[in-house]
């Protein structure tokens, strides 16, 4: 057991005391507060930045040599063209940044059916788990923005899908060529990405210089730009052009611009805060509690999981893993099988274990070996 | 005197449990402190346990140290909710009923991908930082870490955190209510100490981060932040950064959407316009009911919950007149925090909570509060925390008002426990039915 030694503790003591005073007449060391403008004008976000004063940033001490040297490393090296071409390839507004290339609703909606059907759904109308990308025409779903379930939970919410909220066409066309098709993305060529985005623009009922987008039109750099979209100016603060920056350090600058609240702090309300109004809010039924895994604070030793002895669970891993993109299509049991059948049973095992470039993923995800997925595939097969 | 043997253990077990039980019905009846002879022996105290009495684990076991077994109950969560993209494009959330102090361990850190969790080789990692710079420049990592290093505490908040119950509560769970956030001390370099040497063009006003995963996950960053405190990362909590949390680099914008700090980070690009991604526009944007949405909206603000108790951890067992810590967190993404208040009733009324440990910039802050339980007793708990930015939590009238129950993200209105008279902790909203509109 420690003896504590008396005289040492005295001699800290007085240490300590010392230390006190010293710190105390430092006033370089006081900790530099937060500052909500930046030369002059306000913070981008709303908040405080806390300068480097001192040689410390809030509560943090910087190395003032790192400032004084950084303009002096460069430890990488500089990127050939070649190198910069291959993943420069966002495209900005307007189309800014698009290759060469064209692509037609007809072709698209043919590469649509192959590839993504099985997740977004007929005509893009979503699917478990994968978002819609039409609702219908995208200038009357625009209008549904202002809806607002206040009142009425069961009333109709606002439609927020590609046709009618976003704004800029160039983020479907950048999102696919790098995202799509989710399991297994970048496998698309440029005249595939034209295709798909038109039909997408299509199935949006999406005009272009007044009219409506059909069947026969061709998508390409040129026509790109002309595509306007309904919401194009349905976002706050305006962030393009020159006043862009400006812009979003004014909107923040007023808290209720986005339902922020400012008071200072012996301001604030402590006693009878309350409207009348306000009641006691609970849980609509059951609410949501089908966590994964079950909710527990319980220390006890885990179920011994030995996976060998574990038969699969067919159904579970139907549902947790594959449901998402085979309820619609391709169902446990659904006469869409058929075609897939007449290649014999070795071949849909072989897709289904490797995956598809129609976008079944390997196993579709699962982490089970191929004997007991070969078991969920009979059952998505044959439905039984 | 000797521990006994095992074979004593049932009749002593029995006895204790006998003893005990006629103790709390006395303590109940409130009879005043209970004389020693009345109380059994406790069997784990009275007998060897088999851990005492044998080997322990080599220590050349685990070379990679992790939990207890017992403590196996403590693990992320997902919901189906929530499953979107195959658990790929989905989230799964931190048990911050379990959390303590400031750090959340990295095997707890709330994991958000967009493509899955990228497994990215070190040896083939690059990042490319160009576009309008005088020199663009390509790291590998090593050379990436052989820029001088700053290591903060901050959490990463998705704004989605709380999303799910702008209409009402949903969740009576807190790691579900409140667990898209963790919190921990991270290690990189400064994006304006390397900045210092590639020369920033004037017309250079935003920057794209972009990941290098399925979904190349993007964003457009403004110049300020780059310039103020923005981080390129590489350290989580003192080792390198989990594939979860976008090993081995992310990008780290302290107190902004945790999307922003895009993982697997590739490519830095600088430009005079902003871009349009996915995930800031289709995503990631707040409908307002005047049909209008914000759109870069960077910081989370203001919040705070109670963290004990919560609908996972109860108080049906405490007795009356035990003294219990109210214990929470408070974080703000646009400063730090300067104080707590709690409410027993709900928000009518608050006293002053009381901070502990540190309280750091744009980093989960420890507060807390002593309170004797009274049996039976009914409370409605909610906390309200403020910054030194002056901005405080709203009421969910205060900000319905502006932003309607549409908006998705960034719910930062003060949030309600309630305490039933048998002690368990139910998840409530104090709120005007159908909301208060246009204040």
């Amino acid at each position: 057991m420690l003896k504590l030694n008396t005289k040492f503790i005295s001699t800290a003591s007085i240490a300590a005391a010392v230390a006190v005073l010293t710190v105390g007449c430092m006033q370089n060391n006081a900790e530099p507060t937060g500052t909500s403008t930046v030369n002059g004008k306000p913070t981008i976000d709303g908040g405080v930045i806390y300068p480097v004063a001192n040689d410390k940033t809030g509560p943090y001490y910087v190395n003032p040599q790192v400032a004084a040297d950084a303009s002096k490393i460069y430890n990488g090296r500089v990127p050939t063209a070649n190198e910069i071409k291959v993943w420069d390839k966002d495209i900005q507004a307007g189309g800014i940044g698009l290759p060469e290339g064209s692509g037609s609703v007809e072709d698209g909606e043919e590469i649509y059916e192959a590839k993504c059907v099985m997740c977004h759904g007929d005509f893009g109308s979503g699917g478990g788990g994968y978002p819609a990308l039409s609702k219908g025409n995208a200038y009357e779903l625009q209008k549904t923005l202002t809806n607002n379930r206040w009142h009425d939970p069961e009333a109709d919410g606002p439609v927020r899908v590609f046709g009618s909220y976003w704004p800029q066409l160039s983020t479907l066309w950048w999102y696919i060529k790098d995202g799509m098709p989710h399991p297994k993305s970048k496998t698309l060529t440029d005249d595939q990405v034209y295709a798909l985005t038109a039909y997408i623009l299509n199935i949006n009922e999406i005009e272009i210089n007044g009219e409506e987008i059909d069947d026969e039109f061709v998508l390409n750099r040129e026509n790109f730009s002309k595509i306007v979209m309904p919401n194009v100016n349905g976002f706050v603060p305006k962030i393009d052009g020159p006043k862009g920056l400006d812009n979003v350090r004014t909107f923040y600058a007023n808290p209720k611009n986005f339902g922020a609240i400012k008071v200072k702090a012996d301001e604030r309300c402590m006693k009878d805060c309350q409207e009348k109004t306000v009641v006691v809010t609970r849980i609509q039924g059951a609410g949501i509690s089908n966590f994964l895994p079950p909710m527990s604070d319980v220390r006890d030793l885990p179920k011994e999981d030995n996976k060998a002895e574990v038969k699969v669970n067919v159904k579970e891993v139907y549902n947790n893993t594959c449901a998402m993109c085979h309820s619609s299509y391709l169902s446990p049991g659904s006469a869409d099988w058929k075609p897939y059948l007449s290649e014999g049973m070795e071949t849909v095992y072989k897709k289904a274990i490797h995956g598809t470039e129609g976008g079944m993923p390997a196993k579709g995800g699962a982490d089970l070996s191929d004997a007991n997925f070969k078991l969920v595939v009979d059952y998505i097969v044959h439905g039984k | 005197m000797d521990n006994k043997s095992q074979h004593d253990k049932t009749i002593d077990r029995r006895e204790f449990f006998r003893k005990s039980a006629a103790a709390s019905v006395a303590a109940l009846a409130g009879t005043s402190v209970l004389s020693s002879d009345a109380m059994a022996d406790d069997p784990a105290i009275m007998h060897h346990v088999p851990w005492g009495q044998t080997w322990g684990d080599p220590v050349t076991k685990n070379r990679y140290g992790k939990p207890s077994k017992y403590e196996h109950n403590v693990t992320r969560r997902n919901t189906k909710l929530l499953a979107s993209g195959n658990f790929r494009a989905s989230i799964a959330v931190t048990p911050i009923q379990e959390s303590m102090g400031i750090i959340t361990p990295n095997g707890l850190f709330f994991s958000r991908s967009h493509g899955g969790v990228a497994h990215v080789d070190p040896s083939m990692y690059r990042l490319m930082i160009h576009g309008l710079v005088e020199k663009p420049i390509v790291l590998t990592l090593e050379q990436l870490k052989k820029y001088p290093s700053v290591t903060r505490t901050h959490f990463i908040e998705c704004p989605a955190n709380g999303g799910q119950e702008w209409r009402g509560p949903q969740f009576n769970s807190l790691q579900f209510a409140k667990g898209f956030m963790s919190c921990a001390e991270w290690t990189g370099v400064y994006v304006k100490t390397i900045l210092a040497d590639l020369g920033l063009k004037p017309e250079a006003q935003w920057m794209l981060t972009e990941g290098s995963d399925n979904s190349e996950m993007g964003r457009t960053v403004p110049i300020d932040k780059v310039l103020d405190d923005a981080m390129i990362v590489w350290g989580q909590n003192g080792e390198a950064l989990r594939p979860e949390q976008g090993y081995p680099v992310r990008l780290l914008l302290p107190g902004w959407e945790g999307n922003l700090c895009v993982k697997w980070l590739k490519r830095l690009e600088f430009s005079n316009e902003p871009w349009y991604a996915k995930e800031e526009t289709s995503k990631y944007t707040a409908l307002k009911p005047t049909g209008k949405a914000i759109q870069h909206f960077y910081a989370n603000e203001v919040n705070s919950t109670v963290t004990s108790p919560s609908p996972e951890i109860p108080w049906t067992n405490l007795n009356d007149g035990d003294i219990v810590e109210i214990e929470g967190l408070a974080w703000s993404g646009m400063g730090t925090i300067t104080g707590v208040d709690l409410s027993f009733d709900g928000g009518n009324s608050y006293v002053e909570a009381k901070l502990k440990g540190l309280v750091l910039p744009k980093s989960w802050t420890r507060w807390s509060y002593m309170h004797t339980y009274k049996k039976g007793e009914k409370l409605l708990l909610t906390s309200r925390a403020m910054d030194d930015a002056g901005y405080i939590q709203p009421t969910i009238d205060q900000e319905v008002s502006v932003m309607g129950v549409e908006s998705v993200y960034h719910r930062n209105a003060v949030e309600t426990w309630e305490v039933t008279e048998t002690g368990k902790v139910n998840h409530v909203q104090m709120r005007t039915p159908g909301g208060v509109k246009n204040a």
